[in-house]
């Protein structure tokens, strides 16, 4: 394969990495497998490559990848249908209305945007399980799945931010 | 000038897709709610799929879990150990009791000609994943439509019961746990025999729901499973009242997250059928007539003929005779415990 190949194969992995994260994570958050017992609830893994590449690389994560996370999240979470899709969904819309605001935070006020963008999904997770099932859900675990997701993005974060520097790169438009 | 540019091109050029989008998702929860088969079915076909990855990935993730509540325990092992022979020697006077009642039972079960329960069978499976989402508490298990398991069938382990079949694949099934907002099950409290609704809400102890009027709970009562419905059998233990605040919760016998191998109960309720009717109750005979001829015997096999189903009743087999798969046995969670087993035996 000459240079040129090489590029173009390395550019496409670069391409499909951000979405490739977020699937991952959506599989691996629910993988029924739990090293508390079940006792301490998963974060939600999917959300975090759409919440940092949807500002980061929005080319790279358009937003049917957070369509496509939140309905294999379904798929996989054994819940009512369409739950995390409609969630996903709206975390997003928020993502994209409020880019330039989140773009601009770092540290403490990239967590604190994170912790905004997933507690819209949460919320709407909640709203909608309400309404599909008629009768409120309890509040309990959907707080101890924010507050896990939010402490699990610090790491995650970092991890995004290498994969970003190394492998992704920023975009051409933004020299 | 540059950077503004670009972003409200892109979110431009988004608009559309989100709210197309947005009106698909909405259409998967009304999909969803109207057929949840489709997604039912996907999902069991990946658990099967993904059965001997997690029947092996399983056990190093039960062994940390394990070793994290066990670490806990070390630190109580005397008290706990003062507890348990404590409890053990009050167990076996219960046990003394509890025999004797049943051969009593089982004598005016005799002398009343009453149809005996319904013969039980199991599927003794293990638990190869658990799973806690916000709104969804599960198990999955290695035992499928193959092996006789169909949604419904109530999930049990040495203690108690755990909850319900609500999705079986082929070789993997998912248990609803009674602790799931989901779960609602039929019980009743005893003594009394109060019925009521063991109503899952997420929490550790489930609630006690719809106790009709006038019913006395008393903290301490036993909880069994009432078998309305006839989907799960009667008397399965489930665990024992505990006052909360303005109502009662039942403090589970079962500990679904130290569970490694469970039960899978195949209940078939059994068909009432009137007793065949004497000659001296016939209208005929009441009216001082002689009793008609004698019908000739039923020809074996033909299901129609009177009396096809009322021996089998009568001799205890009221289910129909079903062929049990291999792994099925005889669950060991309605048989009382022998005199020579024992919680002193565990110590």
């Amino acid at each position: 394969m000459d240079r040129s190949g090489i590029s173009i194969a390395s550019r496409a992995f670069a391409g499909i990495l951000p979405v490739g994260l977020a699937l991952l994570g959506a599989i691996i958050a629910n993988t029924p497998l739990s090293l508390t017992g079940g006792i301490v609830p998963g974060p939600l893994l999917g959300l975090m490559p759409i919440y940092y590449w949807g500002l980061v690389r929005p080319d790279l994560m358009p937003p049917f990848w957070a369509f496509a996370a939140g309905l294999l999240e379904d798929v996989l979470s054994m819940g009512a249908p369409g739950v995390w899709t409609v969630s996903y969904v709206v975390a997003y819309a928020l993502i994209d209305r409020q880019r330039d605001a989140f773009a601009g935070l770092s540290g403490f006020g990239a967590i604190l945007g994170f912790a905004t963008v997933c507690s819209l999904a949460c919320a709407s997770a909640y709203l909608v399980e309400s309404i599909y099932y008629w009768r409120l859900a309890p509040f309990a675990p959907v707080m101890s799945v924010l507050a896990m997701s939010i402490v699990f993005y610090i790491p995650a974060a970092m991890f995004f931010g290498t994969v970003q520097r190394r492998l992704v790169g920023p975009l051409r438009g933004d020299f | 000038m540059a950077n503004g540019t670009w972003t409200s091109r892109r979110t431009r050029g988004y608009q559309l897709p989100l709210a197309v989008l947005f009106v698909l998702a909405v259409a998967l929860v009304l999909i969803g709610k109207a057929q949840s088969t489709l997604f039912d079915r996907a999902r069991a076909h990946i658990t099967d799929w993904m059965q001997p990855e997690l029947a092996v990935l399983h056990r190093p993730f039960d062994w940390v879990s394990s070793g994290w509540r066990n670490l806990g325990d070390i630190f109580r092992t005397h008290e706990e150990n003062i507890q348990l022979k404590a409890e053990n020697a009050r167990l076996k006077q219960w046990q003394t009791y509890a025999v004797s009642l049943e051969a009593r039972v089982k004598r005016y079960q005799l002398l009343l000609k009453a149809v005996p329960d319904p013969a039980l069978t199991s599927v003794l499976s293990h638990v190869i994943g658990r799973a806690r989402r916000p709104f969804l508490e599960t198990m999955i298990l290695d035992a499928g439509s193959a092996n006789g398991v169909k949604p419904g069938q109530a999930v049990i382990d040495s203690r108690g019961m755990i909850g319900r079949i609500f999705l079986a694949g082929e070789h993997t099934s998912w248990v609803i746990l009674l602790t799931d907002l989901n779960s609602r099950i039929p019980v009743v409290v005893e003594p009394g025999h109060a019925s009521a609704i063991l109503a899952g809400d997420n929490a550790r102890a489930p609630a006690l729901e719809t106790l009709a009027q006038g019913v006395v709970v008393h903290e301490g009562d036993q909880v069994v499973s009432s078998g309305d419905g006839g989907i799960l059998p009667p008397g399965l233990p489930i665990g024992t009242v505990v006052a909360d605040s303005g109502g009662f919760r039942v403090a589970l016998l079962a500990d679904p997250s130290a569970t490694q191998d469970a039960e899978i109960v195949d209940f078939k309720s059994p068909v009432e059928m009137p007793s065949a009717a004497g000659a001296k109750d016939l209208p005929i005979s009441a009216a001082g007539l002689p009793p008609a001829m004698p019908q000739p015997a039923p020809v074996p096999g033909n299901a129609n003929a009177p009396g096809a189903m009322s021996a089998p009743l009568a001799s205890g087999t009221a289910s129909a005779p079903v062929k049990p798969p291999a792994q099925m046995r005889k669950p060991n969670i309605a048989a009382p415990p022998s005199p020579d087993t024992g919680p002193a035996d565990d110590q």
